[in-house]
């Protein structure tokens, strides 16, 4: 069963008597992915900072498995892996060498521990390198490594995916879906990209300068939109966009060798139907999902910073 | 306790994974060994030498005789001259024949070098902080279930380990090349020193290696100050700056200062320890229990300011 493993209490933070975070509310439970989703400079990261407990709070308190992180700090972070903003490592260290060094400064941490870590995010063969000579997507990896190390309950990464390349985004997708269901771990991602988040998290909360201003869950996102933006790649064109004029009310267009117009997920069975009858050649629907980007855009605004 | 030395343990491998630690070492061996093969090469020492002898009895009276007309002759000398006379007189005396110029004395000769190190530990203090912010690496090192406070102590702890470390390593180096290079002699050898007008006597290996330790206090004053700088600014470059600017005219600005009634509580009026066992103290009534207080109030002074900062601050970006 799911527990709740991290709650966010009207956590606040001024600067300067400037208010930078204005109250978050919110729980993370086990074995689901939390993205932590907002345009840059809206206090992503200090509100990440506070619950590892880099940064105090002003107000509020964030409880870890039960424990204080503002009272009974150590009790808290025991459960927390995390990775704020870059994972910078000892560039002048072996990757093997910065994990063993994170490893004496944590309880019960065996060699063999190390070693599964560095097996799960595949550095075995660079353990022993350098981390001055490691690209970017190792050190992310190692980051997750030296976070995992012993084996908490909730995993803070703060932008993962910054300046990983496709496929390096693809792994790091995978390893945190895995993490999730299967070692039971909260994973809580921050990101400033929505289709990312999408793809990797099963709940988005989004931030905008200090305030979270929606939770929802990414799939009731996808399914309580009506319309969809649809591509039909067909032949010959010229009828399909007149058969498809005729089934819908919304604009149609002819984009290179694709019809695009809009229609719900029921239309759409009936319309394709019409085609067929029609003798129109298909070779391709594509729905774009880019509904929940549209939504994040509106309640962003124009990603203005105040 | 346990806990603690493995974070000191992270610490000393993090220093002796970085170049710049090993060249440190190795400018200090090249200072040892460079002076004493400079010595033997120049043959300095030859004048030295040249006291020993079969017949030393008969030198060191003549010696003593030509100083004491000197005396008669020139009063102005008087001070001067009467210590070595005393001293020749003790040796005279108790039959301890000059020795020449032996491992030991190059040992005592390379306290000079304790500077060196002073300043290698103020850029070590300097920096044990303040290069973690610099890497950005103090994030991963604060989110641990340890205190604040015992980073903070085994930081500090760290330093002084490296301090003793290069300092071990300094009178062991100078020893096997002060061995090697000029023979070997007993530890036991005695060192004879003035204190309070009177003619003392101690063993040469007693006496060199607390020599090194009270030559000691200036580096742990100015290491600690250099570490409690980079921890409020977190720059290093400002904290190494300072510290060695201050270590520098420690001596002038006592100087300059020496008749204000509350001189003797600069803290280097009181950092010089040897003052009060082989010699007479600058500030008449400077007693070692009083300086060793005032050492103790300013190392608190920069330990505290260290800790509330550190302690209490929002680890940021810098």
């Amino acid at each position: 069963m799911a527990e709740t493993i991290m709650e966010l209490k009207g956590l606040k933070k001024s600067i300067k008597n400037k208010p930078i975070i204005k109250g978050l509310d919110f729980t993370i439970r086990s074995g689901e992915v939390f993205g932590f989703l907002g345009p840059n400079g809206a206090g992503k990261t200090t509100t990440i900072r506070m619950m590892v407990g880099l940064m105090r709070m002003t107000e509020g308190d964030v409880i870890i498995k039960g424990h204080s992180i503002k009272s009974n700090y150590k009790e808290a972070i025991k459960h927390v892996g995390a990775i704020v903003e870059n994972p910078e490592m000892y560039p002048f260290m072996s990757g093997r060498k910065n994990l063993v060094h994170y490893s004496r400064m944590m309880p019960g941490i065996t060699k063999e521990r190390i070693d599964d870590v560095v097996r799960l995010v595949g550095l075995e063969k660079r353990q022993k390198d350098k981390v001055s000579k490691y690209s970017l997507g190792m050190r992310q990896r190692l980051g997750i490594a030296q976070a995992l190390l012993h084996n908490p309950s909730v995993l803070i990464l703060d932008e993962p995916t910054n300046g990983l390349d496709p496929s390096g985004i693809r792994e790091i997708r995978a390893y945190i879906r895995k993490l999730a269901a299967e070692e039971d771990v909260a994973v809580i991602v921050s990101s400033h990209i929505l289709s990312e988040m999408e793809l990797m998290c099963d709940r988005i909360g989004i931030i905008k300068n200090g305030e979270l201003i929606s939770i929802q869950s990414v799939h009731d996102a996808i399914e309580e939109t009506d319309e969809k933006e649809i591509l039909i790649e067909a032949e010959p064109l010229r009828e399909a966009e007149a058969i498809i004029k005729k089934k819908t009310e919304g604009i149609v267009t002819v984009r290179g060798e694709e019809v695009m117009f809009t229609a719900t997920r029921e239309e759409l069975p009936d319309i394709i139907n019409h085609l067929v009858a029609g003798n129109i050649n298909i070779y391709g629907v594509t729905i774009t999902r880019s509904t929940l980007e549209d939504k994040f855009l509106d309640l962003i605004g124009d990603g203005a910073i105040e | 306790m346990n806990n603690f030395i493995r974070l000191i343990k992270n610490e000393q491998m993090k220093m002796y994974s970085q170049v710049s630690t090993w060249v440190m070492l190795i400018v200090i061996a090249l200072f040892v060994i460079g002076m004493g093969v400079f010595f033997k090469v120049e043959g300095i020492l030859s004048e030295d030498s040249a006291q020993s002898g079969e017949n030393w009895e008969e030198q060191l009276q003549a010696e003593n005789e030509q100083m004491q007309s000197e005396i008669e002759e020139e009063p102005g000398f008087a001070s001067m001259n009467e210590d070595t006379i005393a001293m020749n007189q003790y040796r005279l005396e108790n039959d301890i024949p000059p020795d020449s110029y032996d491992v030991w004395d190059f040992v005592q000769e390379n306290r000079g070098n304790i500077s060196i190190i002073s300043l290698i530990t103020i850029i070590v203090a300097a920096s044990i902080i303040a290069n973690e912010y610099r890497w950005g690496t103090i994030k991963l090192l604060l989110i641990r279930p340890i205190s604040r406070t015992t980073i903070l102590a085994s930081k500090y702890a760290s330093v002084l380990v490296y301090a003793i470390t290069m300092l071990l390593f300094l009178y062991v180096l100078s020893f096997l090349t002060g061995s090697v290079l000029f023979g070997v002699a007993s530890p036991g050898e005695p060192y004879l020193f003035m204190k309070e007008g009177e003619v003392t006597e101690a063993p040469i290996f007693t006496h060199t290696a607390s020599q090194y330790l009270l030559s000691s206090v200036n580096l742990l004053m100015m290491a600690t100050f250099a570490f409690m700088i980079s921890t409020v600014f977190r720059n290093s470059a400002l904290a190494i700056g300072v510290a060695i600017f201050l270590m520098m005219s420690g001596n002038t600005i006592v100087s300059f200062f020496a008749d204000k009634e509350w001189a003797k509580y600069i803290l280097f009026a009181n950092t010089d320890l040897n003052q009060f066992f082989t010699g007479s103290p600058v500030i008449s009534d400077l007693t070692l229990g009083f300086s060793v207080t005032v050492l103790l109030a300013y190392l608190l002074i920069f330990l505290g300011l260290a800790w509330g900062f550190f302690t209490k601050r929002d680890v940021t970006n810098v």
